[in-house]
Parts: C-alpha cells; sequence; structure tokens
C-alpha cells in the first residue's frame, strides 16, 4: 500500500514535471506543476505512514502513555499539510502571472516572452 | 530582545498594513521603516552583544519544546551578522524605493516586509522543512517584488523564476521528506551529529539521494552557472533596489542555508561545493565580459561572487576558524558593493554601460562607484583584500593551487571588466541624461558606500596582519578626498609638504638602499610636482590618486612582512591607475594597465602564499628560507608579478600607451618613479632568495635574458615611433630591461649599475617627459615630425633634452657613461655570455631615438604654425632645471650617492666592490675618474671654443631657407623638414623585430575570453522553459560527477 | 693624487705629431685609393693647403646656436679620444690623460663628437644632413656591435679593461699580440673597423654623389677647418685603439707610424675593391659576416 502510493506519488511527479517542460502554453504548465506538487504531497504522505497505527490525535482512544507505538508519525502530515498551502499561494501567484503576461502580449506561449536573454 | 522578533515583527506588520486603509500610504510607508529599522536595531543589537563576548549564542525554541519536536532558530555571531545585512539592505532598498511604494500602496510594503522577513529567516532557522516554508515565501515574495520595477520585461523575467522555482521546491521537499525519513528528525543539528556519528543511515542509500536533492535545491538558489537564467533575468529587469537585495540579502541568506545544509552532508560534499562555486565564478565574469547592460553585467557579477563565496564553503574544512573572516569579508564586501551599484544604477536612467558616463559630472558618486568597484575587486583597504589574502594563503598552505588559480584567475577577469566599466564612467561622453539626486537615493548609496569603508576598517581590524586604513601615508592620501574643494596650487603645496615630511620622519629608518628609492619616491615626487603647480582650477580627483600612488610607495619600501609589501603594492597600483586614467586618450590604455598590474599583483600574492606556507605575519626575510621545494615556484610567482611593473617584455604592451597618454606632469610620475616599485620589489626578492634553481635551470639566468631582450625590443620599438612621448615610453621598457639585466647578473656592481639606472632613469625619464610634455603643450601635438627647429623658441627645453639625451646614452662626460661604466665591469665576472650580445645591441640602440628626439624636435626646420611660440611654462621648466643641475652634479661626483650603497651591497656581495680613492673609482678591471674626465673634456671643449670664435666671430644667424639644395631654394618647412620615418632603413632591415607578437597574444587571449563569452550567452535563450531545462540538466550532471567523489 | 703638468706640453705634442701625421697618412691614402682607379691623385700635401684655405675663409654665416657648437663637439671628440688612450706604451708622458679612465671611457668617448656633430648638422635645417645622420646612425648600431663583442672577449681574455695593462700584456714578441692569442675577436674588431671608417663598402653616411656630403653638408669656411682637423685626428685617434688592443701597441713613434698605417690600409685594399652598401644592406652585412664571429669570440674566451 504505501509503495503503491509512494510509486502514485513519484509517477505524478514526473508526469508534471514532463509536462511542466514540455508544453509550451503557460497555464498548462501550471497545471503540470500542479500535478507534481501533488505527486510531492503523495510522497510526503506515504513516506510518513506506518502500517496499522491511527491517526496522531490524542483523545480518549489514543493515550498518551503508548500513543508512541500505537499512532503513526505526525510530521510528515503537518508537512503536507504547510506545502499544500504554499503550493497554493505560488500557484495563486503564477496564475495572476499568467494573466498579466497574456495581457502584454496576448499568448500564452512561453517562447514568444524572450527579450530578456543573454 | 528576541531574535524570533526580527521574525515577527516582519509578519506582523505585513498582516498589520493590510488592514490599513489604502489612502494611508505615507502612514503605511513609515509604518514599514519603522518595522525594518526595528528588525535592523535588533539583529545589530545582537550583532553587537555577540562580537563583544557579552552573550554567547543563543538557541530559541518555539512552540515550548525542544527539537525535534518544534522548530528552533539560532542566533550566533554569523547568523547575526548575515541578518543585519539583510534587514539593512530590505531597509535601505525601501527608503529607495519610495516612489513606487507610494504608488503601489501598502501591499508592496508588505511584500517587501516579507521578503525581509523570510531571507532573515532562511539565516536563523535550524530546521529543514522551516528552511523550505522560508524560501517559499521569498519566492511568492520575490515574485511581488520583481513587479516593482518599470521595466515590462520583469514580467516575464518574474515568471520564468516561478518556473524554476517549482521544480527547486519539488526536489527540496522530496529531499526533505526522505532525509527526515533516514535520520528521524528536521533539526539540522540533529541530522548532523547523525550523520557525523556515522551509525544511522543518513548518508547511506536513500539518505544520500535526499541529501543530494536538499543540497542540489538550495545550491539553485545561488544561481549556478549554467542553471541561472532566470536569476540574470530578474537582476536586469527588476528595480535596482530590489536587484540589490536580490544580491546582497537574498544571496547572502541562500550561502548560508548552503552551508547549514553542508553540515549534514559533511566534509565529503565539499568538493562538489568547490567545483559548483568555482565554476560558476569563473564562468559568470567570462560572460559578463560581454554584458552591455549594466544591470546585467551586475548580475552577472553576483552570481560570480556568489560561486567564490560557495568555493570558499567548499574549504571550509582547512579554515578552520579563519572561514567566517574570509567568508564573511567577500560576501560582505561583494553584498556592499553589489547593492551599492544596484542603488547608483537606480539614479541612471539609461542602461548602456557607457551611461554611466554621466557620473563624472559628480566627483562624490564617482567616487562611490570606484569604491565598489575597489570592493568587488578585492583592493585594499576593503574586506575582500584582507579575506583573498587569507585564502590564499591557506589554499596555497594546502597544496590547493588549482583552486587559488582559478579563484585568481576569475577575480582578474572580474577586475577587467569592472575597471572597463569605470573607464567608461570617466572617459567616455556623456549622453544627454540627468541623473537622478534626490537626496533619499544618494543617501542610500552613500550609506553602502560609508559601510564599505567601515567594515574596512573592521577587517582590517580582525585581520590581525595590520590596518591598512590606520596607515599614515595612506590616510594623508585619503585627507585629499576632503580637501578636494581646494584650488589646485593649494593641495599641491600641501601634497609637496607632506611628501617631504615623510621622508624626514622615515629618513632614520632607511639603510642605504631603501635610502635611495626613498630620495626618489619621497623628493623626487616632490620635485616633480612642482610641475603641477601649472595648472589651473582644482583638479578634481588628482590629489588623492597621486598621493594614494606615493603613499604606496612609500610604504612599499619600509614593508616588512609580505601583508604590508603587498598592501601597498596593491594600493600604489591602484593610485596610480586612476592617476594614468586622467590621460585624455587613456582609457584602454589605463585598463590594460590596470588588469596587467592586477595579474602582477595575483602573482604575488600567490608567490607569497606559497612562500609563507601558513605562517603569518610572513617576514619578507623568511624568503631566504623558503624550502627547495616551493622556492623556484614562489620565485616565478614574484618575478612575473615584478616584471608586470618594470614592463619586461611579453608584459610590457600596456605602458607605452599609459606613460604617453598621462598627462604632462603625471608622465613622469609614473615613468621616473613608479616603475621603480617593481625594481624594488626585484632588489628585495633576489636578496633573499638569490640564486634559485627550476627544473636545473637557473632563474636568474632566464631574467638576464628577459632583461636583455627587453633592453633590445624596447630600443628597438622606441626609435620607429612618431609620438614623443610614446618614443620616452618604449625607451623605459629598454632602461628597465637594462636594471633586470643588471639585477640579474647577481653579482655587487651588477646592482650596484642596477641602483644607478634606478636615480638616472628617473632623473632623465622625468626630465624628458617633462621637457616633451611641455613643448606638446605649446605646439598641441605629440608628433615629432610636426614640429622642429624650436631651439631657439626653447632653449631651456632644449637643455633639458640635450643632457638628457647626453646623459641616457652614456656618452661621456655625464652620469650615464657612471652606469655604462659599471655595467662593463660587472659584466666581467659574469659567465652569462649569450645574452650579452643582446645587450650589447641595445646600447647604441638608444642613440637612434635619443638623436631623433632632439632632431626632430629642435633642429630642422621650423613650422610656419610655432614662429610664435612661447619657451614651455615656469613651473614646467623649473624642475627640469634642478634636473639638469644634478645630472650634471652626479656625474662629478657620483660617489655622494653611491659610495655608501656600494659599502652596503657589499654586505651581500663581498667580492667585486668599488674601491673609492681621492677622484678616482677603480674597480677589479678597470678605473673611471669622473671629475677628470669632466675637466679634460671642459679644457678641449673651451679651448677650441675659443678658437672658433676668434675665427668666426662675425657669423650671424641666417635665415631658416638659407641652405644649400641642389639649385633650388626650399620654401615648406612641411617638405624640408627630414622627421618622418627617421629610420626607414632600419626598419628595412630589423623592422621585423618589431613586429607586435606580444600585443597579438595578449589581444588572441582577450580575444578568445571574449568569443567564448559571446558564444556561451547563446546558452541563455530567453526561454524559461529552457532555463527549466538547464536546472535539471545541471541536476543530473552534478549528481553523476558527485557520485565519484562521494564516500 | 698631484696632477703632473708636464703632461700638458706632450699632449700638445703628441696633437701635434698626430695632427701631421693624419694629414700626410689622408692624403697618401687617397692617393693610393686614385691609382687603383687609375687616377693620378692629390698631392701629399693638398690636405695642408686645403686647410689653411678654410682656416682663412671668414664666414659671416651661421644656422644657429648648436650649429656652431658642432665642429666644436665634433673636434674635442676627436682630441679628447686621442689623449684619453695611451699613444705610446711604456712612456708615462705620452700616455697623455689616460689616467682619467679606461677602455670604457674611450669606446663611449667616440660618440660625443658624432653627437655633436649630428646636432649641429641637424641645426642647419637641411635634410640633407639629417639623411645623412640617420644612415649614420643606423649603421653604427650594427657595425659596433661585433667590436663591442671583441673588447668584451679580450677584455675577459686579459682579466682588465685598462688599456695599458692590455699592451702590456702583449708585449714580448708579435705572437703575443691579441691578433694571434685571440684571432676571432680581432676579426670581429677589424670587420667592425671597416664599418666605422667611411669608406667604400660602409660610406653610404657621407654618400658622396647623393646627398652631397651627408652631415656636414652646410658646414664652410673655419668650420668645415675645424671638422678637417678632426678627419685626420679621429681615425687615427680610432686606430690607436684598434693597435692597443689587439695589435701590440706602440713603444715608440716609428713603431706608431707604421702599424698606424697598416692597420689604415686594411680599410683602403676593402674600400677600393668594394661597391657601396646600403644602410639595411650594410646592417645585414655585420650581421651575417661579423655579429657570428664576435659571438664565437665571447664564447670561448
Amino acid at each position: 500500500m504505501i509503495l503503491v502510493s509512494m510509486a502514485a506519488g513519484f509517477l505524478l511527479i514526473l508526469m508534471g514535471l514532463y509536462g511542466a517542460l514540455t508544453n509550451r502554453n503557460i497555464l498548462r504548465m501550471i497545471v503540470a506543476f500542479t500535478i507534481a506538487s501533488t505527486g510531492v504531497n503523495l510522497v510526503l504522505v506515504s513516506v510518513g505512514y506506518l502500517a496499522g497505527r491511527t491517526a496522531p490525535i490524542l483523545d480518549a482512544a489514543v493515550p498518551v502513555a503508548d500513543a508512541a507505538e500505537r499512532i503513526i508519525d505526525p510530521v510528515p502530515q503537518a508537512l503536507v499539510l504547510t506545502a499544500i498551502v504554499i503550493g497554493l499561494g505560488i500557484t495563486a501567484l503564477m496564475l495572476a502571472y499568467a494573466f498579466k503576461l497574456y495581457e502584454t502580449k496576448r499568448t500564452l506561449d512561453i517562447s514568444k516572452f524572450t527579450e530578456l536573454k543573454g | 530582545m528576541s531574535p524570533i522578533l526580527i521574525i515577527a515583527i516582519g509578519l506582523g506588520t505585513a498582516f498589520l498594513l493590510a488592514f490599513l486603509d489604502n489612502r494611508l500610504r505615507a502612514t503605511a510607508y513609515a509604518i514599514t521603516l519603522v518595522a525594518l529599522a526595528v528588525m535592523s536595531w535588533i539583529a545589530a543589537d545582537w550583532l553587537f552583544a555577540l562580537s563583544s563576548g557579552s552573550t554567547g549564542p543563543v538557541e530559541i525554541f518555539t512552540a515550548g519544546t525542544k527539537p525535534p519536536f518544534a522548530i528552533n532558530l539560532r542566533m550566533g555571531l554569523a547568523e547575526a551578522a548575515l541578518t543585519l545585512l539583510i534587514t539593512v539592505t530590505g531597509l535601505l532598498a525601501a527608503v529607495f524605493l519610495k516612489e513606487p511604494m507610494m504608488r503601489l500602496g501598502r501591499r508592496s510594503m508588505a511584500v517587501l516586509l516579507i521578503a525581509t522577513m523570510s531571507f532573515a529567516g532562511i539565516v536563523l532557522t535550524r530546521d529543514v522543512f522551516n528552511l523550505f516554508v522560508f524560501f517559499e515565501l521569498a519566492v511568492i515574495s520575490t515574485g511581488g517584488l520583481v513587479l516593482l520595477s518599470d521595466d515590462a520585461r520583469a514580467l516575464s523575467a518574474g515568471f520564468k523564476y516561478l518556473i524554476v522555482s517549482q521544480v527547486i521546491s519539488i526536489l527540496l521537499l522530496i529531499g526533505i521528506i526522505f532525509l527526515y525519513h533516514a535520520g528521524g528528525s528536521l533539526n539540522i543539528d540533529d541530522l548532523a551529529a547523525a550523520s557525523a556519528a556515522g551509525n544511522s543511515t543518513v548518508l547511506l542509500k536513500s539518505g544520500a539521494l535526499a541529501f543530494f536533492l536538499l543540497f542540489i535545491a538550495l545550491v539553485a538558489e545561488l544561481k549556478p552557472f549554467p542553471a541561472n537564467g532566470w536569476a540574470l533575468d530578474i537582476y536586469e529587469s527588476a528595480h535596482p533596489a530590489f536587484s540589490a537585495i536580490f544580491s546582497a540579502a537574498a544571496g547572502a541568506a541562500s550561502l548560508y542555508a548552503v552551508d547549514k545544509a553542508l553540515l549534514i552532508g559533511g566534509p565529503a560534499w565539499l568538493p562538489v561545493a568547490t567545483a559548483i562555486g568555482l565554476s560558476t565564478f569563473v564562468a559568470a565574469n567570462v560572460l559578463a565580459l560581454s554584458q552591455t547592460s549594466d544591470r546585467r553585467l551586475l548580475g552577472y557579477s553576483s552570481v560570480a561572487q556568489i560561486g567564490l563565496v560557495f568555493a570558499v564553503i567548499g574549504q571550509k574544512d582547512l579554515l578552520g576558524d579563519q572561514y567566517l573572516f574570509i567568508a564573511g569579508g567577500i560576501l560582505l564586501a561583494h553584498a556592499v558593493a553589489k547593492a551599492g551599484l544596484y542603488w547608483l544604477s537606480g539614479t541612471l536612467p539609461e542602461r548602456a554601460l557607457t551611461s554611466w558616463a554621466e557620473l563624472k559630472h559628480h566627483p562624490v558618486l564617482l567616487f562611490a562607484f570606484a569604491s565598489f568597484v575597489a570592493m568587488l575587486v578585492g583592493l585594499p583597504p576593503f574586506p575582500g583584500f584582507y579575506a583573498k589574502w587569507q585564502l590564499a594563503h591557506a589554499l596555497a598552505a594546502d597544496g590547493r593551487y588549482l583552486v587559488l588559480g582559478l579563484i585568481l584567475l576569475g577575480a582578474l577577469i572580474e577586475a577587467g571588466y569592472l575597471f572597463r566599466w569605470f573607464g567608461y564612467a570617466l572617459k567616455r561622453e556623456a549622453p544627454a541624461q540627468q541623473v537622478d539626486l534626490s537626496l533619499h537615493k544618494i543617501g542610500v548609496v552613500l550609506i553602502a558606500v560609508a559601510a564599505g569603508w567601515g567594515l574596512g576598517y573592521l577587517w582590517g581590524d580582525l585581520s590581525g596582519l595590520g590596518n591598512v586604513l590606520t596607515a599614515l601615508p595612506l590616510l594623508f592620501a585619503l585627507s585629499f578626498l576632503a580637501l578636494d574643494w581646494l584650488p589646485a596650487k593649494v593641495k599641491n603645496a600641501i601634497a609637496i609638504a607632506g611628501l617631504v615630511a615623510w621622508f624626514l620622519v622615515s629618513y632614520p629608518g632607511y639603510d642605504p638602499l631603501r635610502l635611495i628609492f626613498g630620495v626618489i619616491i619621497l623628493i623626487g615626487g616632490a620635485v616633480i610636482l612642482l610641475a603641477s603647480f601649472e595648472t589651473h582650477g582644482r583638479r578634481i580627483g588628482f590629489y588623492p590618486s597621486a598621493m594614494l600612488m606615493y603613499a604606496g610607495l612609500a610604504m612599499l619600501i619600509v614593508a616588512e612582512d609580505s601583508f604590508g609589501f603587498f598592501a601597498a603594492w596593491e594600493i600604489l597600483t591602484l593610485g596610480s591607475y586612476f592617476l594614468i586614467l586622467r590621460g585624455k586618450k587613456s582609457e584602454p590604455h589605463a585598463l590594460s594597465y590596470i588588469v596587467f598590474s592586477l595579474g602582477g599583483a595575483f602573482a604575488i600574492l600567490a608567490g607569497f602564499a606559497v612562500a609563507a606556507q601558513g605562517t603569518q605575519p610572513f617576514a619578507l626575510q623568511g624568503l631566504a628560507d623558503v624550502s627547495a621545494t616551493f622556492a623556484p615556484y614562489v620565485f616565478i610567482l614574484l618575478a612575473a608579478g615584478f616584471m608586470t611593473k618594470t614592463a619586461a617584455i611579453g608584459l610590457h604592451i600596456w605602458l607605452p600607451g599609459a606613460h604617453a597618454e598621462a598627462e604632462t606632469d603625471v608622465s613622469p610620475m609614473v615613468s621616473g618613479i613608479l616603475l621603480k616599485a617593481g625594481l624594488y620589489g626585484f632588489f628585495i626578492l633576489l636578496m633573499t632568495m638569490g640564486k634559485t634553481q627550476f627544473y636545473g635551470v637557473e632563474l636568474t639566468y632566464v631574467l638576464l635574458w628577459i632583461g636583455a631582450l627587453s633592453a633590445l625590443l624596447g630600443n628597438l620599438m622606441a626609435i620607429f615611433q612618431e609620438d614623443a612621448k610614446r618614443l620616452l615610453a618604449y625607451s623605459s621598457i629598454g632602461q628597465m630591461g637594462y636594471a633586470l639585466f643588471g639585477l640579474a647578473l647577481m653579482n655587487h656592481l651588477g646592482w650596484l649599475m642596477a641602483l644607478m639606472f634606478v636615480i638616472n632613469h628617473y632623473v632623465y625619464k622625468s626630465m624628458l617627459f617633462l621637457s616633451v610634455g611641455g613643448i606638446a603643450k605649446r605646439t598641441g601635438t605629440k608628433l615629432m615630425y610636426r614640429m622642429g627647429g624650436l631651439i631657439t623658441l626653447m632653449p631651456l627645453s632644449f637643455i633639458a633634452v640635450l643632457v638628457g639625451i647626453i646623459a641616457m646614452s652614456g656618452v661621456p662626460p655625464l652620469s650615464g657613461f657612471g652606469g655604462r661604466w659599471i655595467f662593463y665591469n660587472a659584466i666581467m665576472s659574469s659567465d652569462a655570455r649569450l645574452p650579452m650580445v643582446i645587450i650589447f645591441l641595445s646600447g647604441p640602440i638608444a642613440f637612434l631615438y635619443l638623436f631623433r628626439l632632439i632632431h626632430t624636435i629642435f633642429l630642422g626646420q621650423l613650422k610656419d604654425e610655432h614662429r610664435r611660440l612661447k619657451e614651455a611654462p615656469f613651473w614646467i621648466v623649473l624642475p627640469q632645471m634642478l634636473f639638469v643641475a644634478f645630472l650634471i652634479g652626479f656625474a662629478i661626483f657620483p660617489g655622494l650617492a653611491l659610495r655608501r650603497v656600494d659599502a652596503y651591497l657589499g654586505s651581500f656581495f663581498p667580492s667585486h666592490g668599488l674601491a673609492w680613492e681621492g677622484l678616482t673609482i677603480t674597480s677589479e678591471y678597470g678605473y673611471w675618474s669622473p671629475v677628470s674626465i669632466m675637466i679634460v673634456v671642459a679644457v678641449i671643449f673651451v679651448v677650441l671654443l675659443a678658437w672658433l670664435v676668434f675665427l668666426n666671430h662675425r657669423a650671424q644667424k641666417v635665415k631658416q631657407f638659407n641652405i644649400v639644395f641642389a639649385a633650388e631654394r626650399p620654401y615648406r618647412p612641411e617638405t624640408t623638414h627630414f622627421a618622418w620615418n627617421f629610420f626607414a632603413p632600419y626598419r628595412k632591415a630589423l623592422g621585423f623585430l618589431t613586429e607586435p607578437l606580444v600585443t597579438r597574444f595578449w589581444g588572441g587571449i582577450t580575444g578568445t575570453l571574449h568569443g567564448t563569452a559571446d558564444l556561451t550567452r547563446r546558452f541563455y535563450t530567453g526561454d524559461g522553459q529552457v532555463y527549466a531545462f538547464h536546472f535539471v540538466g545541471f541536476v543530473v550532471i552534478v549528481y553523476l560527477l558527485s557520485m565519484g567523489v562521494r564516500p | 693624487m698631484t696632477f703632473e703638468w708636464m703632461k700638458i706640453p706632450f699632449a700638445l705634442l703628441t696633437l701635434f705629431i698626430v695632427v701631421n701625421y693624419g694629414l700626410l697618412l689622408t692624403a697618401l691614402m687617397q692617393k693610393i685609393a686614385a691609382r687603383v682607379g687609375g687616377r693620378y691623385g692629390i698631392p701629399i700635401y693638398q690636405n695642408y693647403i686645403d686647410l689653411l684655405k678654410n682656416y682663412a675663409l671668414r664666414s659671416a654665416i651661421t644656422h644657429g646656436f648648436m650649429f656652431y657648437l658642432g665642429p666644436v663637439f665634433r673636434l674635442t671628440g676627436g682630441v679628447g679620444l686621442l689623449l684619453f688612450v695611451p699613444t705610446i706604451y711604456g712612456s708615462a708622458m705620452f700616455s697623455n690623460m689616460s689616467f682619467a679612465g679606461d677602455l670604457i671611457l674611450a669606446l663611449y668617448f667616440i660618440f660625443f663628437g658624432s653627437l655633436g656633430m649630428a646636432l649641429g648638422a641637424g641645426e642647419s635645417g637641411h635634410p640633407y644632413s639629417a639623411i645623412g645622420v640617420s644612415r649614420g646612425l643606423s649603421q653604427v648600431t650594427m657595425a659596433e656591435l661585433p667590436l663591442a663583442l671583441a673588447v668584451f672577449a679580450i677584455a675577459v681574455q686579459y682579466q682588465t679593461l685598462s688599456i695599458t695593462e692590455i699592451v702590456a700584456a702583449q708585449q714580448g714578441g708579435f705572437l703575443h699580440w691579441t691578433l694571434f692569442t685571440n684571432p676571432l675577436a680581432v676579426i670581429a674588431a677589424m670587420l667592425s673597423f671597416l664599418g666605422s671608417m667611411m669608406r667604400p663598402p660602409f660610406d653610404v653616411v657621407l654618400a658622396p654623389q647623393e646627398i652631397p656630403i651627408g652631415p656636414p653638408t652646410e658646414y664652410h669656411s673655419a668650420y668645415l677647418a675645424l671638422m678637417q682637423t678632426n678627419r685626420v685626428i679621429f681615425p687615427i685617434a680610432k686606430i690607436v685603439i684598434f693597435m692597443n688592443l689587439f695589435f701590440g701597441g706602440a713603444s715608440n713613434w716609428p713603431v706608431f707610424f707604421v702599424k698606424v698605417f697598416a692597420i689604415y690600409m686594411v680599410s683602403v685594399l676593402v674600400g677600393v675593391v668594394f661597391p657601396r652598401f646600403r644602410v639595411e644592406q650594410s646592417i645585414r652585412w655585420f650581421m651575417v659576416w661579423a655579429v657570428p664571429i664576435g659571438i664565437a669570440a665571447i664564447l670561448i674566451v
């Protein structure tokens, strides 16, 4: 199960990267990056998952005393949450950029924005 | 106050600004400034506390738990310094960004606060994931701040940046999670401890790959070559105030992040850092060569400098407790200078490098520019200078010569384009544009200047080698910066008084050798400065430059250890560069001067570093004890360095232009005095190291050849010059060749001859340059064939030249003969025969150019446009007459100067000295009685003259064209004056020796560098997607290559 | 050191002898050259007539200060050179002013007169003068080189720069002459000698048919007379150096006369056989033939 999700995660990352590096359309690139970050998040979660354990919430079901044996590692999950938030921020910023870029040249082709070079 | 407040204030204020009414922009701006000021103040407070030792490094725990369960921050000395750098850069940028921020409102201010905060966070945090978070915040805020620019292209630059950042963050996150998986913690110190202990899986198998991903992602933030196209676009198009942050603050933060990551990776990864850093440093500098936009050039330079610091990080294992001093010195010098230059560029509306010419109307800004350039190049008294010195020593002591060589090579290229740019600023036509002189912008620039000088003082203090900024001669020179508003004549008087006073103060400390150099530099310098009374107005910039050179020279001859020597060497190089650059057409020549000189200086640095093998301070006397393994290399490096100054053949191409195009009173300074620095260096080198073998080749023998060839080719090229000052300049190459030859003979009289040349060359070259300069001032040309017949109009100049050429050609009875006499006696006791053939040949050749000089200027046909010329100005003639008097006096009584030196040299070479009995000087082989010669010649001359006067006393001067000329009467001076291409037959016979092979060689090298740059820059297509490809490719290549070096 | 004032009359005597001998010798050489060319030639006393005539001529012309001084420089160079070199070996009095300096002084003092003369000629403003000077200087740079090499070779050979000591070392039979102890150096020096005697093939400096008479073109009357005086002293002064360095010197006046004549004849013999070289040709000639011999000379001592 862990392996499957991890493999899926890496697959998504590779797909995303491939998409981002081959599509010239800016919007497609942004979508590709979203796919890749989803993959990353999947990998993050699967690294932290331990088979047969419960969620890391200390309540009546999981007493503090034996928490260490019974819960899965909470850190990757916290990381994932943060990463998602940040990913959202960056995606928003990229979309805003895409909008502005489209306004200036009426195109979304990344290879048209090469005034700066050398 | 807790360091966490830096982050809290930044974040909180940004958050607060969101609630503020958008119309209250001034308020929002004030709040922003206050917040940044408070952040800076906290950092400063910590820096002060930590550096004064009143507190130690502290850990700050968040969320009430210790790591690994919560994030912790650390505030140590490095963190405090970097945080201060980041926050102050943010604050100054905010001040600079006043207009765009007021226009765009509170959101832009909030973004700036976030950016500053996140860079500070990157420095402070000890948690890898937190690092990721701050990085992402930095990315987002960078994405926002890029848009502050007026440049529409910034939009695409920002997007390219975001694309690459996405890839980076993917790698970073995967790296972090697997590192966590392998090491069980996100805390850097825990991970480092685990990997150091070696008992965990942190750096094995998947852990190693995980670390690689983390490492490479962080490295990507350093904009390594070639995965840095996106960064350059940002540098070029963003608002300069933000580029300053991007270069100074973001660069510093990223470097520190990598440094922290390397704690986990351990020493095995240091070679990778070295390789990436060095290749970036060299490649970016090469690429910068062909840039024409100021901001893009600065971008390349930033990339290069950060690469350099990264390479220094790669040397962490051997730098020990010097690490912070060195890395910090280079980093801070870079940060301050680069931020300052970006801000300076923000005051100029146009982007071409040449448009900086506008600055020449603003001496203060020009001074700022010069300071920044010197800071970047690592010249004294700035921190980079000390850092480079220590770095070179550490590298050489450990045998990392390749690293040292590449660093110096890159630095030389960087110096090349920076000084070329500075030359544009001073010499090019200023475009019709206005410098934006708003107080807040200029103020920010000046704060950067002050910070640079302050850091220079601090680093000097910390270096433990002696603070250059406390040297009295240097302070005297710098004080002219403050006095520059005074009239030139007043400053001139002060300068002369200063030189003489310093001589009187230092006099007791000189031994006879240093005394001779001291007299030439200080008293001789004062005599030449008499000619400067001729100038009017304020002559802005002349005195600081000239006195800087004199200060360097004065410090050079009293330097006891290698550091003092090198510092003085760089100071005099810098001063003379500014001095040479003042000439009307000297821009390219000054550039080649500084490039050759710095190349030489770097060779000297490397030489000293290899010699010292880590010992500091290293007394110059210690050169005598360098072990046989290193001695030849030290000898070669130092000799090469000194030869750039004496313009030995092969390294001479800077000299003719530099000396010929300099101002009238500057030419004698840089020729008569400055060249002696190289000879002094040779004296020191040969006194201490003496004969040295290199694979069986005697190096002093090689020097003999170089000296002889310089003498021949210098003289030969001199005879074909049409420009009088160029002729004199080439002749200096020849003269220095003679002196070098004398030194390399390695015997008593050889050295005495070299000293004689030191004195004589100063006198007659100064005198001739002044005469020719005075004539050029009157005639308006330096081309000799345009002159002619000036003898009656400028009799005093004529007498000076006449005496000068008699002295120089070595014809008795003047002092040049003494030099020749000693020379013949010196070669008698030498075994090197072949180089002498060349010296014998070059002697008579000197006659050719000397005769040409006096003939085509003073004799022959007077030109119509010169008929009403007057004698050269009084102040230019006065020193010449002093020189004439001296030359005659020295010819009669050479013992005055030479006797003590002769005795002093006896302590090095006991045999073959001279005997000074009565009026006759006797050597082992021959004798010479200057007074008798003078009397005999004078008596014969006077008797014959009296006889001729008796016979021909009625002679009157006839008109110009009253000559017998094939039955015609010539009437045009231009066609009758035989002057142009005076030695045409000689060119036919030996002209092939003057083919400019050396010029072509060096031209080929610079051409190749530029060609490489032009070719490589095509690699940066401008397409964001391609840049992402570059990055991915870079990751793969580094991974494959680093497989080889990892455990 | 006290100066012996008796040296002055002896110096004047030397000068007197050399001037008269020179006047006759140069005329004789001209006559020999003329006879080789199938002409009758000048009478042997012709030089006296020319000289007296020129001294007697009065001129009101000068082209300026240096022009006026030029001949003075020139003759000072000739007289000085003669007096700085010991004329008769073993005679304290005929060693003249050689206490002032050694061989190096003599070698460098050769240029004194040429320089002054060139300056004077330059001020006349005549292009032929300048052309002549340009040619002369060009040629002399290369012609001097074999001599310098030879001199260095024998200085090393005898381990001294003192002319008197060099002559002393050659005493005791002609096989002790440098000519036999160091033939390479002597050959190099004699080739150089050809170049400095203003005779074909190295006379392009004065080049009578081309640039009337080169540097002295504008000189006349007493100016020219001074130069003519020099023209008889200077070659002999130079030959004295050669004689002392390579041919054992002269211990009395008759030997002096014979040796000077013989050495002078070398240049005349060559001169009547060969046509004139252009400057670049003579430079190449010296480089190819004379300089290598000189180099060999310094390498094998």
